[in-house]
């Protein structure tokens, strides 16, 4: 057997060919009763449509919460989800926190220190002692 | 260039009601199970005249959804999560929704190839393994074959697909049924604990398949093998369709594993963009989808003898034969030597290495050598199916190498 291959798995690259938005579904939670969900209540009813309207690829579920304050969680393609409480705010308010959810990646939020994250190799190469710029003692 | 008539042609792989049939025909058909991949509208205008259209107090009652084996198909018009995965994966809206049901329904939930995915998942794996096959052999056309299968695997295995499928955002239903959302994928899962391949592959393509210690060249796996170099269980014979509705019962077909059911999902996709919205689609899918997607293929060698395997190669291709010559070294007596070799045929220098051992630098410039001649790739790729295009320039043969040495 002169040469073996060794069975890998191809490393997804999200938005380099297809761009999969990772923020799968989004759950409105509101209360009828409450005062806290009183922006709440009119977002879902004068906005949400649009908003659905505008991403179809999230699935969108409303649902009372009685004697709670309103929230909003996404669900995300990584198993993670995230919640929002929306007491108090305005629907236009609300709509950020949406959007904030929508653009999300799911992940846990970290600093970045290098400019650029990749896993392609390095095109200028890893500097390598043994080849040129030796230095003599 | 005429265009071709997909539609016509998959009749076989589409259900019965999909078939452009006569009027008798339909009439036939519109009392089995209310599941197929079309919408009803074609078929309701027609019958309209005859008879009373079908509602669903007429044509439903035979049947409740607990019973039926998978969703019936107009569930997927009511499904927030089959809308927003077609949404997701920016399928053509020349797709269906209820197509895309029919590929979440695996056959292990639901046995009828009227309903399952199992025939478009047949078209999508054909399709995924031609593009896949096509564009390695002519990117890189001198890969020794077992590494065309390992890169094939990588691109299209089933490890892959599932792994698609959950960056899809593909959700599994716990228990296939007739009530079960329909954007969820259904199949029967395995038992806690049991052996997914615990019995050996019997009834493959091969033949003598039962004389174990006979050996496999890989020449034969590309005879008898599947595209990756797996034994296959030969095709049976399709089953007649029958218009029989196939209820619940206690026996039924064997369950799955979450792999295979993600990738007959996959491929069922790919199937149903080829049916649905064509050729072009299907290519730009896999493109966007698989080929986008990051392989190292350097790191999918694993040499046994690399230095005999380079001496063949160069014997072969008619060089002089490759001489190891130390470039520099540094603490040959010390605790952690270093040596650079370089492997030169003649005055050409064909590949170089480090190591802490004379012999192991010697061993790391050959594999570095062979991966140059084997990773040899043309600067403009030009693949078969690239002729399939409207006004495709005349085509010009491709370089497709030997292959590996043989020793």
């Amino acid at each position: 057997m002169p040469v073996q291959g060794i069975r890998t798995v191809t490393a997804a690259r999200n938005g380099v060919g297809a761009f999969i938005l990772q923020c799968k579904r989004l759950d409105f939670h509101y209360c009828d009763w409450a005062g806290s969900s009183r922006g709440m209540v009119s977002f879902l009813k004068n906005q949400l449509t649009a908003f659905a309207k505008e991403n179809p690829q999230i699935e969108i579920r409303v649902s009372p919460r009685p004697h709670k304050h309103p929230v909003i969680k996404g669900h995300f393609i990584n198993g993670r989800e995230k919640a929002v409480c929306v007491r108090n705010l305005e629907p236009e308010q609300i709509f950020q926190k949406a959007n904030l959810l929508k653009q999300n990646s799911g992940e846990k939020n970290k600093r970045t220190k290098k400019p650029v994250t990749s896993i392609n190799e390095s095109v200028r190469g890893i500097w390598s002692p043994y080849h040129g710029g030796l230095k003599g003692v | 260039m005429k265009r071709l008539q997909l539609q016509r042609w998959s009749s076989s792989a589409l259900s019965s009601r999909a078939r452009t049939g006569g009027r008798l025909q339909r009439h036939l058909y519109s009392g089995t199970r209310l599941q197929s991949t079309n919408s009803y509208s074609l078929q309701d205008q027609s019958l309209g005249q005859q008879l009373a259209p079908p509602s669903a107090t007429s044509d439903v009652p035979k049947f409740t959804k607990r019973q039926l084996p998978s969703p019936p198909a107009e569930a997927a018009r009511e499904s927030a999560k089959l809308a927003a995965l077609h949404a997701r994966l920016y399928l053509p809206s020349r797709l269906p929704l209820e197509t895309l049901a029919r590929c979440l329904v695996d056959a292990s939930a639901d046995p009828s190839a009227q309903f399952n995915n199992q025939s478009l998942a047949v078209l999508g794996n054909d399709l995924l393994s031609n593009y896949a096959s096509e564009h390695l052999i002519c990117t890189y056309p001198r890969l020794p074959l077992t590494v065309i299968f390992a890169a094939m695997y990588a691109y299209v295995g089933p490890k892959t697909l599932l792994a698609m499928s959950r960056e899809w955002g593909v959700e599994h239903a716990a228990a296939p049924g007739g009530e079960v959302d329909p954007g969820l994928l259904q199949y029967k899962r395995l038992d806690p604990g049991a052996k997914p391949d615990a019995e050996p592959l019997v009834g493959t393509t091969r033949p003598n398949e039962d004389q174990t210690t006979w050996r496999r060249s890989i020449t034969s796996s590309v005879v008898y093998d599947n595209e990756f170099g797996d034994p296959e269980r030969a095709a049976s014979p399709p089953a007649e369709l029958s218009d029989e509705p196939f209820l619940m019962n206690d026996k039924g077909p064997a369950p799955v594993t979450p792999e295979a059911a993600s990738a007959t999902f996959a491929r069922a996709v790919m199937g149903a963009i080829y049916l649905h919205a064509g050729r072009p689609a299907a290519k730009r899918f896999f493109e966007q989808h698989f080929l986008s997607r990051q392989l190292d293929i350097s790191k999918m060698f694993n040499f046994q003898q690399p230095a005999r395997d380079l001496t063949r190669l160069c014997a072969r291709e008619n060089y002089d034969e490759p001489v190891a010559k130390i470039i520099s070294e540094t603490g040959r007596r010390s605790r952690t030597p270093v040596f650079v070799v370089g492997i030169f045929s003649g005055v050409d220098k064909l590949g170089e290495g480090t190591g802490a051992s004379l012999s192991e630098a010697r061993a790391r410039a050959s594999v570095a050598a062979l991966k140059g001649w084997y990773l040899y790739s043309p600067l403009e790729v030009r693949v078969p199916s690239a002729m399939e295009e409207d006004g495709a320039a005349p085509w010009k043969p491709v370089y497709v190498d030997l292959g590996e040495v043989i020793v």
